[in-house]
């Protein structure tokens, strides 16, 4: 009786232990970065990033990642510039990290601590704040990102002898649903 | 003897196959995690990934005695992006999830593996390419300026304060001219190109432009040349050579409207 109690649970363990509480999955996402030049002012927009989150016991882990080559400007050259600088082609996906409660799902703003690795290194962004708008199922999150050259040891590419400024905000417009 | 021994532990024995079976089965889900390149990269994740699944299902933060703290670069199971890159030496850190999740997402539950790892070798062109442009760039300035005071003194070279000197000057400005911009149009044709990027914005008007001053700085000297044997000769300048200055002009113009596109924003 107790081998047969003892092998039914060996036999359920793994999948016990390999359920998650909840997912959540990118649906659309936006996500644009601002550089600021004495000439220009540019915007480069993707709309390629793949998303996860993984709830359990309580609280979600988020991935998010877009290979930087998505990312138009509206100038190829300028496009392959920027892949250039951020060593794109050696690393060709910026991720996001972050870690959230469960309960924050129904909150109008988060708080949020961002893991960002980018052209080969990694960046922390604390509390950054990020609007949440929940549709039924799905939840639509928008922020900015206040995100830095030199925070990715990044040398400020120039254009005619002028460098863009170490600040590249990143404004970030994404719909997620719960599986 | 030996018929009575093995049939006492035939019992241990049974045991001992239903626990090592339902062990195997309890680590199945553990393994599939752990695809890997590298058979010994996956054993000691797999030690790790147990410990931490033991650690994070029944000890809710009790420490196993004998286990090392897994730190946060090495926490979580490896994907096959993080597994190639220690194999490359690589310090590439963007697969591991967040430490104390060991069902936290990875790089490969979003993209394959081949869209992920990066590749030195394309990096390598793009900075190949970028140098070149930059070179580009740094000798199309040199030639804007060189070509401003060609046209300055030109002045010195034709119409009613025309001297010899005055045109030895625009002569020699304009030799430097043209070797400037044969220089940066060397720099921009031999930048490698980048397979699979169509020319988009305003760099189509930039190379367009090409089309124009490329002929016109051709023929400017040599229709300049023209120009000051016939002036040597005593002669007035006549024929195509007095073509010189409307072609000079027209490349002057083309030239600033390429600098133009790639400067200003439009």
């Amino acid at each position: 009786m107790n081998q047969r109690m003892l092998l039914t649970f060996l036999l359920l363990a793994p999948c016990l232990f390999a359920q998650a509480d909840s997912q959540w999955v990118l649906d659309q996402s936006t996500l644009s970065y601002h550089v600021s030049h004495a000439l220009h002012q540019t915007d480069g927009v993707s709309h390629a990033a793949r998303g996860k989150g993984v709830c359990q016991a309580g609280r979600c882990d988020f991935l998010i990642a877009v290979p930087v080559k998505s990312f138009d400007s509206g100038d190829s050259n300028r496009d392959l510039h920027t892949l250039q600088v951020t060593r794109g082609a050696q690393f060709p996906l910026v991720s996001v990290r972050t870690r959230l409660p469960e309960s924050l799902a129904g909150s109008a703003t988060i708080q949020s601590d961002l893991q960002i690795t980018f052209a080969g290194q990694t960046a922390e962004y604390k509390q950054v704040p990020f609007q949440l708008v929940t549709q039924g199922k799905q939840i639509k999150i928008s922020g900015t990102i206040p995100a830095k050259l030199t925070d990715f040891k990044i040398d400020p590419p120039s254009l005619l002898a002028i460098p863009v400024k170490n600040e590249i905000p990143v404004k970030v417009e994404m719909t997620w649903h719960a599986e | 003897m030996a018929r009575q021994f093995r049939l006492t532990a035939m019992p241990i024995v049974r045991k001992k196959i239903v626990v090592l079976s339902g062990l195997g089965l309890l680590l199945t889900p553990v393994l599939s995690f752990a695809q890997t390149a590298s058979p010994n990269v996956a054993e000691a994740s797999l030690e790790r990934a147990v410990v931490r699944a033991v650690q994070e299902e029944f000890l809710s933060g009790m420490s196993i005695p004998d286990a090392e703290p897994v730190p946060f670069a090495n926490a979580a199971f490896p994907s096959d992006l993080l597994l190639l890159a220690q194999a490359q030496g690589s310090t590439q850190q963007q697969t591991q999830p967040p430490a104390g999740n060991s069902k936290a997402p990875d790089l490969g539950d979003l993209f394959p593996t081949d869209q992920a790892q990066g590749n030195t070798q394309d990096q390598a062109r793009l900075d190949r390419r970028s140098h070149m442009l930059k070179m580009h760039q740094r000798y199309g300035l040199i030639t804007l300026g060189a070509m401003a005071a060609t046209i300055a003194v030109s002045g010195l070279a034709a119409g009613k304060n025309n001297t010899a000197t005055g045109r030895d000057i625009h002569g020699a400005l304009g030799s430097v001219t043209a070797d400037m911009y044969f220089m940066a149009a060397y720099y921009a044709i031999r930048a490698p190109r980048i397979p699979g990027t169509p020319v988009r914005g305003p760099i189509r008007l930039h190379k367009a432009l090409a089309w124009i001053h490329g002929p016109g700085m051709i023929l400017t000297p040599i229709l300049g040349a023209m120009a000051l044997a016939q002036e040597q000769n005593g002669q007035k300048v006549h024929g195509i050579a007095s073509a010189h200055s409307a072609v000079a002009a027209v490349t002057y113009t083309s030239f600033g409207l390429a600098f133009l596109s790639v400067a200003i924003k439009f």
